[in-house]
Order: structure tokens, then C-alpha cells, then sequence
């Protein structure tokens, strides 16, 4: 949430996405100047960077603060940066555009309640591979609402037809994966000028849409949360190493005093004697709560990652998942994932299909060229609770890891 | 400046610090007695319910204001905490990147060899600095202190990566979503004990807070929380900007977090 004049409002984490060089973190630099949410300091510093460097003023120097980044002209890691627009909050996450930059960029994205695509109108720039890696990232990742900034219209005498192509070509390969295209906006800017991004353009009278800004006002927030109401706890760990005492978050549902829950996978059960939020006496917590749950009884102390239920149908429990697989890297090694907070060893993997992420493509295979997707089955070496990404995000998702290495993410089917 | 909603800022900052102290041996905090690291105490307070399973570190180049002494010692009884006071040497000739470097680094590198602490609690925010934004919520530092900020881990969603092989340890950043101003409106909504120098004196106050040296406060009449607050709402000035070492050349900060600075 933020605030203008004392009120609070929600911040909407909006992932930037798409090709180095597309000009990811220049939009981002232009819109903290152009809606006056950044210090002359950090303009000045910018600035004098440029000049520096013998270069014309670079927005994007705001966000890439590493020397690295700004010698190179490339964003090397993840970092945000804040807006306020029209009273709303905005968080703008901007993420590396290379290719062996996909963990930080999926570390960065992971984030998003939705997206901001760019695509360079330049002839020799356009769609490409890493593009429409970035969008089927955004699709893994639940994000349903996407708009899509044109970007260098200028350097294409802010070609109408430039853009309707563009438009197409984007809209056709999100068919293809199953994006929802009734949630998509497209719009035509130049990031460097600035135009169409809180301003409408002279320039650009053709287009008779919003400018980016007041598009993103518009969008809603959509997380995706579960809905049902059943209650799921993520348990950290034990309090002060007492087995009737364990501390989690709450994902989904309410948990009251006086509950009888059961712990998944294994099942054991116990009453709620009391219940502590934020560390304080409470008589139920809700979603987001941190909790203590005081019970009747010990649980044992190993339960890290097991998620806590009042109904054993809430989700599920076992030692094989099904998931869409991206890779960063070739898979070699000993496989393991990351899921509720504990590392759990894979000791069978197998490749049902072959996605490659640049087409949409997908077909039988029995392995996965690194930067691209597969439907995988995945035995464990231990039982574990999960369940759907569609129906419970928090729990359906997980890190990739093979031989202790980061390798990709995994979004569970079922 | 954004104005966020504390409470859920407080639930991931708890979760943050119970992850901490579930994951490794031996945590301990970083307690300059500034406003992020002492709110960060009344969050952890919170977590283990009133009383911080951790010691709290401070780096004392003896060269603290009088204030900030007085309030650590009234608070550190206050709230009962495990307090290790880690003595750093100044050299007179030292001051800024040198001294921040040298001094406080070698003196933290001391006290984690001696108490073989493996994650430390440091309160940065991503909006106090281009270099902090870029940080991790769990950022491994090698044995030597340094950050490889060119090649950082991988964290997805709230999952904080432990699969870090480095030989050093991890500095834990449960703040890092925050903004200055949200600290405020924590502080007065919990009603956090705070050092009285961030408040206006003869039309002066100190919003970031550093040693004796190279700290000077800024033209402020704000004598209250409230006043702090309405004047972070419409400040465009830099929070950092009565701090020495950030102003010194480009990329100071860069270099000295890199080798291990906070």
C-alpha cells in the first residue's frame, strides 16, 4: 500500500519483461522522472555518469547502479524502483534481458502481480527467442494481466504498420501457450523520449488508446490466491524447540483456537490451545497471518514444509508431482527441488515432453535443451504436501536444483 | 515517498527473521541504534514473542554520539538484550570510504570469526541506495567478506535460498521492502523507543544516522513523529545525503559492500 496525502494504497508490482537492449530499464528510468518519484540526486548521478562516460543522458543508469552495469550497458541484476501515479502505488521490477541472466531475472519476476513487455520496433530488434521466453515465464508464474509497450517507435518513424505487427505477432504466440489475449494492452511508446508513457505523443496521433500509465491505473490486481476458504498453514519450524509449539504462515482459509488441524504429509493431528499472531494473543489469523500455534500435543520436530489442515482434503500428499519444467542450464546431476521452504532429493525424473519456449512448440522427448520447458514426472525421495499451481500458488510451485546447482523452476500440474 | 501497508510489511519481516533463525546455528543482528536496526528489534521481539533468541551486535568505533550510547544502554536493559559490543580502533586520519572500511569491516570480520556466527541480521532498505536495491533478502558473503554481487543467488517467490556453498555467511535483510517512511509509521504505531537525535533540535535533525565524523543532519523543524512523517511525504532530498561516504565518488557504496561493509 501507499500513500498520498495520508491514505494508504496497494503497491502493484508490475515485472518489466523482454529482450536485452529492448529498453527495459530506460522505460523504467523515464517513468521515475517523468511522474517525479526519484531525487534530482539520483537523476544528477545519472546524468553526470553519462557525461562521464561520453554518452547521451541514460535514464536507465537510475536503476543499474553497478559500475559493471553501466560500462557495459546492461542490467546484471534485478532491482525495483517505486511510483506513484494518479494515487496508486506502482513497484517496478526490472530484470536483466540476457539470456545467462534468467536466474536474476527470474528472481526478480517471481515478484509480479503483472507484466510490462517490451518489444523494440527497430527492424533489426522485434520478436525474438528471449521475448517470448520472458512471456512464457510470465505465464508459469500465474501473471494474467500483460501490456505490451511498443518501444522505439521514433526510430521507425512511428510506423502504425510497425506496430500493428508487432501487435499480432505477440498476440498469436500467446494463443499458442494459452495466455488469456482478452487481458492484454498494447501500446506504442518511445521509452527514451518519453512519449505515450504518462503523455500522449504529437507523434503517435494514430493511436487512440491510454498512455501507459493511465493503462496500468486501470489494471487490476490479480494475484492469484486460493479461494476456497479451506485453511493451509506453512510450517517453519518449532518455537523455541518445542514440539507443542510450531510457527508458520497462513495461505489460504482461518485458523481459530480450540481447531483440531492435522499436519500433511503425515497426518498426525492436534488441538490449537492457543494461537499468537505477529506475537501477539490472537483468537484466529487469517491469510498472511505469521503465526505460534500452541497444542495439545507434540508433533515431533520434524515438520518443516509440512502445511497445516483442517480438512486432509485441502491438498495433497505424496512422493510424486507432475510439473512444468524451464530450464537455465543443461541438466546433469543429481536433481532436487526447493518446495515450502525444504530441499527434498529427487531419485527418478522423467521427460514426457519437449516444449521449446521460443516456439510454443511442444513434443515428445526425452530431454531438455537448457532455456527451454518440459512436462516432467518427478519421484522424491520423501513424501511431501503440494498441490496444483492453479489452486494453490504458494504450494505448487518450486526451485530447481541439480547437483545442489540452480537449474530452473517448476510449476506442479498435479 | 510511497507509503506502504505496515502490517503486511511486519508479517514478511517476521517470517523473514524466523527463517533466519530456523535455517542457521548462529544468527546474531547488527544494531547501529538507527531507526531501521532498532525497528528491526521490535519486529523480532514480536517473532520469538518478547524476547530476541539472538545477541545483537554493536560496532563501536567509540566514536558514536553521546545519545546514541545512552540509548543503547537504556534500551539494551530495557528489552533484555544479549548485547555484544564489538570495538573497532579509529585512526584520525581515517575518515569515509577508508575509515567505514576499514574500521567497522575489520571489526565485524573480528567478531563473527570469534563468535563463529553464521547469518547476520542487517537492516538495509532498497530504497536507501541504487547498490542496496539490488540486494537479496539472504545474500551469501564468502570467508574474505565479499559480495558477489555479479553473479547473486537465485531467490524465487519467499523461498530464500540455504543451497549457498560459500565458506563465509549470510547476511539476512528483513527490511529490504521497507521505505523510510514506513519505519516512521511503524515506530509510531508500535511505539518504538528512539534515539532522540533523528528529532529537531534549533532547527536541525539527523536522518540517517552514522559516527561522529562523518554524519551532519539536515535542516529540519520536525520535532515529532507526526512532523517526521509529514515532512518525508513531500521531501525530494535523499535520505543518505547528511552521510559522508556515499557522496565521496561514484560507486563508493559498490566497493565498500562489496568487501563487506552493510
Amino acid at each position: 500500500m501507499a500513500v498520498e496525502n495520508g491514505v494508504k494504497m496497494i503497491v502493484n508490482r508490475v515485472t518489466l519483461l523482454g529482450n536485452k537492449d529492448h529498453g527495459k530499464s530506460t522505460l523504467i528510468g523515464s517513468l521515475l522522472i517523468e511522474t517525479r518519484s526519484v531525487s534530482q540526486h539520483r537523476i544528477d548521478d545519472a546524468k553526470k555518469t553519462s557525461e562521464k562516460l561520453g554518452r547521451h543522458f541514460e535514464p536507465g543508469y537510475i536503476l543499474d547502479s553497478f559500475e559493471e552495469e553501466r560500462l557495459n550497458e546492461m542490467t546484471i541484476d534485478t532491482t525495483r524502483a517505486q511510483v506513484k501515479y494518479k494515487n496508486t502505488g506502482f513497484e517496478f521490477i526490472d530484470v536483466p534481458g540476457h539470456e545467462e541472466l534468467m536466474k536474476n531475472m527470474l528472481s526478480g519476476a517471481s515478484y509480479a502481480d503483472f507484466a510490462l513487455l517490451l518489444v523494440s520496433a527497430k527492424p533489426e530488434e522485434g520478436i525474438t527467442g528471449q521475448t517470448k521466453r520472458h512471456l512464457f515465464v510470465a505465464k508459469m508464474f500465474g501473471i494474467d494481466r500483460l501490456v505490451v509497450a511498443v518501444n522505439k517507435l521514433d526510430a521507425v518513424d512511428y510506423s502504425r504498420e510497425r506496430f500493428e505487427e508487432i501487435k499480432r505477432d505477440i498476440g498469436s504466440y500467446l494463443d499458442k501457450i494459452g495466455f488469456k489475449t482478452a487481458n492484454v494492452s498494447f501500446v506504442p511508446v518511445s521509452a527514451y523520449n518519453a512519449e505515450n508513457l504518462v503523455k500522449l505523443s504529437d507523434k503517435i496521433k494514430w493511436y487512440k488508446g491510454k498512455s501507459l500509465m493511465d493503462i496500468l491505473v486501470n489494471a487490476s490486481k490479480s494475484r492469484k490466491i486460493r479461494t476456497d476458504g479451506q485453511l493451509l498453514i506453512q510450517i517453519q519450524g518449532l518455537f523455541e524447540g518445542n514440539d507443542k509449539s510450531i510457527f508458520g504462515k497462513v495461505i489460504s482459509g482461518k485458523v481459530k483456537k480450540g481447531d483440531k488441524i492435522t499436519l500433511l504429509p503425515l497426518g498426525g493431528s492436534a488441538k490449537v490451545l492457543d494461537l499468537f499472531v505477529s506475537g501477539r494473543k490472537a483468537k484466529a489469523a487469517g491469510r498472511g497471518g505469521v503465526v505460534t500455534l500452541d497444542l495439545d500435543r507434540g508433533v515431533g520436530d520434524d515438520i518443516r514444509g509440512f502445511i497445516a489442515v483442517n480438512d486432509k482434503s485441502a491438498c495433497r500428499s505424496g512422493d510424486t508431482i507432475r510439473a512444468i519444467l524451464l530450464t537455465t542450464r543443461n541438466i546433469s546431476g543429481r536433481p532436487s527441488i526447493k518446495i515450502n521452504g525444504m530441499e527434498v532429493g529427487c531419485r527418478k525424473m522423467t521427460i514426457d515432453r519437449y516444449i521449446d519456449v521460443t516456439t510454443g512448440e511442444s513434443k515428445k522427448a526425452k530431454r531438455i535443451k537448457p532455456l527451454n520447458a518440459g512436462l516432467v514426472e518427478l519421484k522424491l525421495d520423501r513424501n511431501i504436501a503440494t498441490d496444483a499451481f492453479e489452486r494453490t500458488p504458494e504450494i505448487g510451485r518450486f526451485v530447481f536444483y541439480t547437483n545442489k546447482n540452480f537449474s530452473g523452476i517448476g510449476i506442479i500440474t498435479e | 515517498m510511497i507509503k506502504q501497508d505496515i502490517k503486511g510489511l511486519e508479517e514478511r519481516s517476521i517470517y523473514v527473521i524466523r527463517e533466519a533463525k530456523t535455517n542457521f546455528k548462529n544468527v546474531a543482528a547488527l544494531w547501529s541504534m538507527g531507526k531501521d536496526s532498532t525497528t528491526m528489534l521490535a519486529i523480532a521481539r514480536k517473532a520469538f514473542h518478547g524476547k530476541i533468541p539472538f545477541p545483537v551486535i554493536h560496532i563501536d568505533n567509540g566514536i558514536d554520539f553521546p545519545e546514541t550510547y545512552q540509548f543503547r544502554e537504556e534500551l539494551a536493559k530495557k528489552w533484555d538484550l544479549n548485547l555484544i559490543v564489538a570495538k573497532s580502533k579509529i585512526k584520525p586520519e581515517m575518515s569515509g570510504f577508508a575509515c567505514c572500511g576499514a574500521n567497522k569491516t575489520v571489526a565485524l570480520k573480528k567478531v563473527l570469526k570469534e563468535y563463529g556466527f553464521d547469518a547476520l541480521i542487517v537492516s538495509i532498505r532498497r530504497d536507501e541506495h541504487g547498490i542496496r536495491a539490488k540486494e537479496r533478502v539472504f545474500s551469501p558473503r564468502n570467508k574474505n567478506f565479499k559480495w558477489n554481487y555479479k553473479n547473486q543467488v537465485a531467490e524465487l517467490w519467499d523461498d530464500y535460498s540455504s543451497n549457498d556453498d560459500s565458506d563465509g555467511h549470510i547476511r539476512v535483510h528483513p527490511l529490504l521492502d521497507w521505505n523510510e517512511i514506513d519505519i516512521w509509521e511503524y515506530i509510531k504505531k508500535n511505539k518504538v523507543p528512539m534515539n532522540p537525535l533523528y528529532f529537531s533540535r534549533d532547527g536541525l535533525r539527523y536522518r540517517s544516522l552514522g559516527c561522529l565524523h562523518c554524519t551532519t543532519p539536515v535542516k529540519s523543524n520536525a520535532k515529532t513523529i507526526d512532523q517526521i512523517i509529514k515532512e518525508l511525504e513531500s521531501t525530494k532530498k535523499e535520505e543518505r545525503e547528511g552521510r559522508d561516504q556515499d557522496k565521496e565518488k561514484a560507486y563508493v557504496m559498490e566497493k565498500l559492500r562489496s568487501l563487506g561493509y552493510m
